[in-house]
This record gives structure tokens, C-alpha cells and sequence, in this order.
């Protein structure tokens, strides 16, 4: 379903359907998805209709949370000095871009996924993040594509001691959301302490993938800092 | 260096229609009320830089307006006695005038102050929903003498910063998440278990119901006519109000549909049998 499409579209898939049609200027998009049906009416001449994964935390309400927190169902133990990369998953939210030349414009964006959030840290200074519980693998897993992502983690534990890691939080600033017929983002994280670490995201392109839009680079946002610190434990 | 000397003899000669002033004098008048302009000017423009992100776009413009007329009578003062006018007179009168404005203008002095220190220790935002003394709504602007407040009524209320600085405030979304709190009474006959797991998965299914903090479902009490449950819920705290609402009823009708019955209050009476009376 990911991909760049015409203005003219109709696409069906494992319950979710997308369609834009219309003649000449004004066209009808409609979507229909876990019982929801959106309508929106466009008028453009011409453009393309792209079909990606974005940062997710834009729903039920955009402006929730800025950061997702991935609960792993198994703990991982790191020895000290040690570099290792596991993959996990990520909930998948798609977003519904127009894009002509000059502009890029959001029309939708829906997700399978039923959306959780989570206080990380205490009340009075923590951040409410999108909860998310994932196994840990060992190498790339199989997934419901338009369901889940996969997320490489290269973990490194920089801390004398061993380091115990059930959760993991990522900035949605700093991510970068690749995909082909899935989607796919690359983590950092370095731990710098017992319950500190720090997560950042490698922007490089990997092989026969695509750059999805970035909902921050389409807002106009600037990205300046690019790791996010993990300071309220990693358990 | 006979240039020289004849201009320090010109600079230092007094003019009569100078009022005895030399030009020198002149000149550092005018030289400190430049000095005072291009000083204003510098701590204006540094002023707007430091404060734009911190302060509203009113209150900078006071602060700006405040520090550049301030330094320019600081020069103004300095100035003046170098053309012959002297300040002791003006400070008698001054400080007179002073006493008489600074009383009047008391309460004016206290809510710029106050003003200042919300600035500083930043209690509340604009945007924020607050509860200050008997005002409860959304605070709309925060200026040098007043805070405006909306009402949740959509009244529109102007707080002076002595009091609000001087009341307790209680900021709705300083934090991130709060908790809100429901008491349901169910039937002695019916299982709490069971109504603590319904309730359970109808929180599990609502995005905005955190799942860190966890919500906490226990019996609280066994009332007069019902066994009271009590269910503490996080939600963010942009979001709990719409989330408290929205869940009340749903709980009801969750433990309704499932054969639980929430009991009106109500005592069991024995009558008194007439044979035995």
C-alpha cells in the first residue's frame, strides 16, 4: 500500500481502503478503515497522492505526546563496553499526503493499531509518550505491515556495570521512518548511566527503502537537537 | 601645541548667555544625553532579545518602554547640572511629589512587581487553565499590572498580579498527566470481581486512559447499600476533563449490560409482627 500513486487511486488491503476519485479539479478522497470512514474533498489539478508511515504519535488527538515509549516483554541484559542491535516493533500510523512541486499537504492519517499512552517519568516533570509493547528479536521480524514497523535498536552500553533495559523512549522529532512494503526506523541507544541513556536515529537511507514525508519537516519544523536523553530509567 | 591650548581656553571660557557655563560644560551635556540615547537603545534591544520567548508581546513592549526611558532619565539627571540646573531643588520638590505619588500609586508599584515575579518564577502560562482565589478558567494573557483569565462560563476576568501573586494558585496543567477519581456502588449480591475486571477492560480500551500509571480499581467500602468501588484513573492533563466525562457513563452501562446492578440507596424495615405486640 506504501507508495507514490496519481490523483486517481483506489487501493484495498488487509481492511483498509483508500480512494481518490474525481474528474478535473475536484476529487473525492475517501478512506475506510476499522469501521471509520473519512471524506474529504480536494481540489487540485495536478500532484500525487503519497502513501507512507509517519512518526507515531498523531493519534486519537495530534499534540498528545512527542515521544514513543517501547515496553519490551523481555528484559535485555548488557554487559559493560558491550555494542549489540536487536530489532523490536513500532506501531504504524499511515499518512495521506498530497505532494505537487512545490508543497506538501497532509490529508489524513489513520493507524490498525489501538493507540495507548504512558506517563514516562514522575508527574510533575515527566512526558506522556505513546505506549507500546513489543517482543525483542534477534534479527529482522516477520510483521502485519500496515499493523507494525520494525525498529533497529544498535544498543551500547557505555557504563561500568551491567544495565538492565525494559523500556526504551525515542524523541518522534528525531526519528526518520523508512519503507518499502513495510515500514522500518534505525535507534541508537547509548547508555550512559544505571537508568540514563540516550536515543538518537540514523537518518541514512537503507537499501530499496524510501524516506517517508516527516510530519515535522512537512509543518515546517526545524530539527536541531537530535538525541533525546532517557533519563527516567530504562526499567 | 599652541592649537591645542587655545581650544582648551575656548572650550573652558564661560558664556554669559550660557548661564556662566563653559562650551565644555555644553558639550558633556550633550555628549551623556548621546551616551544615555545609544546605552538605551543597546539594553532595549537586548531586553527584546532575552525576554521574546519568555514574555508576552504587551508586557515586552512595557519592559522595553520601562528600561529605555529609565536609562534616559538616569543620562537626563547626570546631565543636567553640567548646563546649570540643579537637581537639589528639583529632589526637594521631587521627593514631596514623590511621597504623594508613591502613595497613590502604591497599588500600581505592588501589581508591577508581582507582575515581575510571575514572570520570573512562571507559576502559570497563558493557555493554562488555573483556579486564583474565586476565579477558575483559562489564563488569556498575563500583562505588567493584570492577569485575564476566561472563565470556564467564558466570562472574561481581570486579576490584578498582587493577587494573584499573593492567592494560592492551582494550575490544572503544570503536570503532565493527573489523576481523576469515580466511586460506584455496586449490589452486595454481585460479584466486585467481576465488575473490577469489566471496568478494567472498558479503561484498557480508551486511548487516553494511561497505561502508565496503571488505573487502580478496589473495593473502598462496604456501604450502607452498596459496595463502593473506588477507580483512580491517570489521564493527560490536556485531555482529563473530556476523558472523566466521557467514561462515567460508559462504566455504567458496561456493568449494567454484564447483569451488575448499581442499587439505589435503601434499608431493609421489619415490621413489628401484631400477634407478638
Amino acid at each position: 500500500m506504501f507508495g507514490k500513486y496519481d490523483l486517481n487511486v483506489h487501493l484495498e488491503q488487509d481492511g483498509v481502503k483508500i480512494e481518490v476519485e474525481g474528474r478535473g479539479k475536484k476529487k473525492i478522497y475517501r478512506r475506510v478503515c476499522n469501521g471509520e470512514e473519512v471524506e474529504k474533498h480536494i481540489y487540485a489539478k495536478e500532484g500525487n497522492i503519497v502513501i507512507c508511515p509517519v512518526e507515531p504519535v498523531n493519534l486519537p488527538k495530534e499534540g498528545t505526546a512527542e515521544h514513543l515509549l517501547v515496553k519490551l516483554t523481555k528484559p535485555i541484559i548488557i554487559e559493560p563496553d558491550v555494542e549489540s542491535t536487536f530489532y523490536v516493533t513500532f506501531p504504524v500510523e499511515i499518512g495521506i499526503f498530497l505532494v505537487d512541486k512545490k508543497d506538501v499537504e497532509r490529508i489524513d492519517i489513520f493507524t490498525l493499531t489501538k493507540p495507548k499512552y504512558a506517563l514516562y517519568g514522575p508527574p510533575e516533570s515527566g512526558i506522556i509518550c505513546r505506549w507500546w509493547e513489543s517482543d525483542v528479536y534477534g534479527e529482522v521480524p516477520e510483521v502485519k505491515r500496515l499493523f507494525e514497523g520494525v525498529l533497529r535498536v544498535d544498543a551500547k552500553n557505555s557504563y561500568r556495570e551491567w544495565v538492565e533495559i525494559s523500556k526504551i523512549v525515542f524523541r518522534a522529532l528525531d526519528m526518520k521512518v523508512f519503507y518499502n512494503d513495510y515500514a522500518y526506523m534505525h535507534a541508537r541507544l547509548n547508555i550512559l548511566k544505571k537508568t540514563v541513556g540516550e536515543t538518537s536515529f540514523n537518518e541514512r537511507k537503507p537499501k530499496n527503502m524510501q524516506p517517508s514525508i516527516d510530519i515535522y519537516e512537512a509543518k515546517g519544523i526545524k530539527k536541531l537537537e537530535k538525541k533525546f536523553v532517557v533519563e527516567w530509567g530504562l526499567k | 601645541m599652541n592649537i591645542i591650548a587655545t581650544i582648551g581656553d575656548i572650550l573652558s571660557q564661560k558664556i554669559e548667555y550660557l548661564g556662566g557655563r563653559s562650551i565644555a560644560d555644553v558639550i558633556i551635556f550633550f555628549v551623556i544625553i548621546f551616551i544615555s540615547f545609544i546605552v538605551a537603545k543597546i539594553v532595549r534591544v537586548n531586553v527584546r532579545r532575552s525576554f521574546k520567548e519568555k514574555v508576552p508581546k504587551t508586557t515586552l513592549i512595557a519592559m522595553e518602554k520601562i528600561f529605555y526611558y529609565g536609562i534616559l532619565f538616569i543620562g537626563l539627571v547626570i546631565a543636567l547640572p553640567y548646563i546649570g540646573i540643579k537637581l537639589s531643588g528639583l529632589l526637594v520638590a521631587g521627593g514631596i511629589l514623590g511621597i504623594v505619588i508613591g502613595f497613590a500609586s502604591q497599588t500600581v508599584v505592588s501589581n508591577f512587581i508581582s507582575g515581575l515575579f510571575l514572570l520570573i518564577e512562571k507559576p502559570i502560562k497563558i493557555g493554562d487553565g488555573i483556579s486564583v482565589g474565586d476565579v477558575s478558567g483559562v489564563v488569556k494573557d498575563i500583562r505588567i499590572l493584570s492577569t485575564t483569565i476566561r472563565t470556564w462560563d467564558g466570562i472574561y476576568v481581570r486579576v490584578p498580579n498582587e493577587k494573584v501573586f499573593n492567592s494560592s494558585i492551582q494550575n490544572f496543567v503544570a503536570h503532565a498527566a493527573r489523576r481523576f477519581e469515580y466511586k460506584i456502588g455496586i449490589a452486595y449480591k454481585d460479584d466486585a470481581d467481576k465488575a473490577i475486571k469489566i471496568i478494567e477492560n472498558l479503561l484498557e480500551e480508551h486511548p487516553l486512559i494511561l497505561k502508565e500509571p496503571a488505573p487502580q480499581i478496589f473495593v473502598e467500602e462496604l456501604g450502607e447499600s452498596s459496595v463502593n468501588l473506588a477507580i483512580r484513573i491517570w489521564a493527560p492533563s490536556a485531555h482529563w476533563f473530556s476523558v472523566k466525562t466521557e467514561m462515567l457513563w460508559k462504566i455504567k452501562v458496561a456493568l449494567e449490560k454484564e447483569g451488575i446492578e448499581i442499587p439505589f440507596p435503601q434499608r431493609v424495615i421489619w415490621m413489628a409482627d401484631k400477634k407478638a405486640s
